[in-house]
């Protein structure tokens, strides 16, 4: 009866979102690059502080197609790697309390796996309870190098090669 | 003590490894999540055209393709002519996406000072997934007068291009397309015929990531019994910048239009016709901003 319980109580914290929204920006003086992708899907778990985080890399919309294909064919090659996913843990999530509406400060630590490469996210965000709706955002830079992402010599002006990801997350309690 | 700082470790391991898996599930839970039922397969060619004819490809929807496309002289007309290059067709094109799968033209070229219109619908997609297609497919159709100075009314002047465009995107590399087309012209020579039926066989292999290997052939009705006539061919390279596609070429046709082209191609490839063809696609992202759109 208590294990029964227990479970009930974690699966309880656990949040999720299907239509988690990213947004990829670079600036150089040459050119700037914007994209959105609307369909990123995470869990956040408050239980013990997981947080997994999922999504097509063809999700990317570029205003610009041309953009948007070179984005897919040249430089992450979205057919080979499809996926990028992150997994992690909101370090501090015991500072978070879902029955309390506020901004609450949030470390979060994990892994960003994408393009075939693996690295290390160490990010500042937070998280808004607001009436039993729980919203997390973040933003951090990845490196184009680290991923192993090749720009060549003569578009190097053009892309920066710290890409800016802004996330903004609002979850729904999972249902089990 | 050894042992204890085993066990402490074995603890410790299992405990952070009980944690990632529990990461991964989590991961992979949302899997489904993420996944699209049908998978479309794009970017099958670089460019609406693969050299002389017309590729799947259309613009998206508010993009705009401005075109200058240049055939030259005979290759081996000598250094006075610099190779040909002193003696260049040109056509003008834009092409605008109404939808994603609409696309209009239109263009002027220097053979026959010809205005043409078109349009490319894009009827077929090739995808994977819960829904099979082998192939993309696209109807393309043009509609060109005749400008030069003689006498003639404009009913005779005109001309009328149907093609179905099929292509298939192999992997990665390497992409094929067959092109039936039909061509109608409203008048022309005597010993000369109005219709003309062809089947083009075309195809790109990316030998870079920014530089493909493409070529074209087109089989007509109409060149086995001319002695004017022949098939087009084309062997080239599409490179490809920022903003632009460069595709560069020799050909044994001129005319750009396609009723010139799969209709009155002259080069002979065994006696000098041969020419060079350089094409310059830039593409403009017409429309409103989708960021300014959510403000």
């Amino acid at each position: 009866m208590g294990i029964f319980f227990c479970g009930f109580h974690l699966n309880a914290q656990k949040y999720i979102t299907k239509e988690g929204n990213i947004e990829l920006f670079s600036k150089t003086p040459l050119f700037t690059i914007e994209a959105v992708n609307k369909k990123v899907a995470s869990i956040v778990d408050f239980g013990n502080g997981d947080v997994v985080a999922t999504t097509l890399v063809r999700s990317f919309k570029f205003h610009e197609a041309l953009v948007e294909d070179h984005f897919n064919e040249n430089y992450m090659e979205s057919e080979k790697f499809p996926k990028a996913s992150f997994k992690g843990k909101v370090i501090n999530f015991k500072d978070v309390d879902l029955k309390k509406n506020g901004d609450y400060k949030i470390t979060i630590k994990g892994t960003l796996t994408m393009h075939g490469e693996t690295n290390p996210v160490d990010a500042q965000g937070t998280i808004t309870i607001k009436d039993g709706k729980v919203s997390g955002k973040t933003q951090f830079n990845v490196s184009l190098a680290a991923y192993k992402i090749r720009v060549e010599e003569s578009y190097k002006k053009s892309i920066n090669d710290d890409i800016r990801l802004s996330i903004t997350f609002d979850y729904a309690p999972l249902a089990n | 003590m050894k042992d204890l700082l085993i066990i402490r470790l074995i603890l410790i391991l299992s405990l952070t490894s009980g944690v990632v898996r529990a990461q991964d599930d989590l991961l992979n839970s949302l899997d489904k999540d993420i996944a699209e039922d049908v998978h479309y397969v794009g970017y099958t060619f670089k460019s609406t055209h693969i050299i002389n004819g017309q590729s799947v490809e259309n613009m998206k929807k508010n993009q705009l393709d401005f075109r200058i496309n240049h055939r030259f002289g005979e290759l081996n007309s000598g250094l006075f002519n610099l190779y040909g290059l002193d003696n260049a067709l040109i056509n003008f094109s834009f092409d605008y996406g109404i939808t994603d799968r609409l696309m209009i033209g239109v263009r002027r070229g220097t053979y026959e000072k010809t205005y043409d219109g078109s349009l490319k619908y894009l009827l077929f997609r090739q995808c994977t997934g819960k829904r099979n297609f082998p192939v993309t497919v696209s109807y393309y159709t043009d509609f060109s007068a005749n400008t030069l100075l003689y006498s003639a009314p404009l009913q005779r002047r005109l001309a009328y291009v149907h093609q179905l465009l099929i292509a298939r995107k192999f992997n990665d590399k390497l992409s094929i397309q067959l092109s039936p087309s039909f061509v109608h012209r409203n008048s022309v020579q005597a010993n000369d015929v109005n219709d003309v039926y062809a089947l083009g066989f075309g195809g790109r292999y990316k030998l870079r990531r920014r530089v493909a290997l493409t070529w074209e052939y087109f089989y007509c009705s109409h060149t086995a019994k001319s002695d004017t006539y022949y098939n087009p061919v084309a062997l080239g390279v599409d490179i490809e910048t920022g903003g632009h596609v460069f595709q560069l070429f020799i050909t044994n046709s001129r005319p750009m239009v396609e009723k010139g082209m799969i209709a009155e191609t002259t080069g002979d490839i065994t006696h000098n016709g041969l020419y060079l063809g350089f094409n310059i696609s830039r593409v403009f992202a017409l429309g409103k901003h989708k960021e300014k759109e959510k403000e």
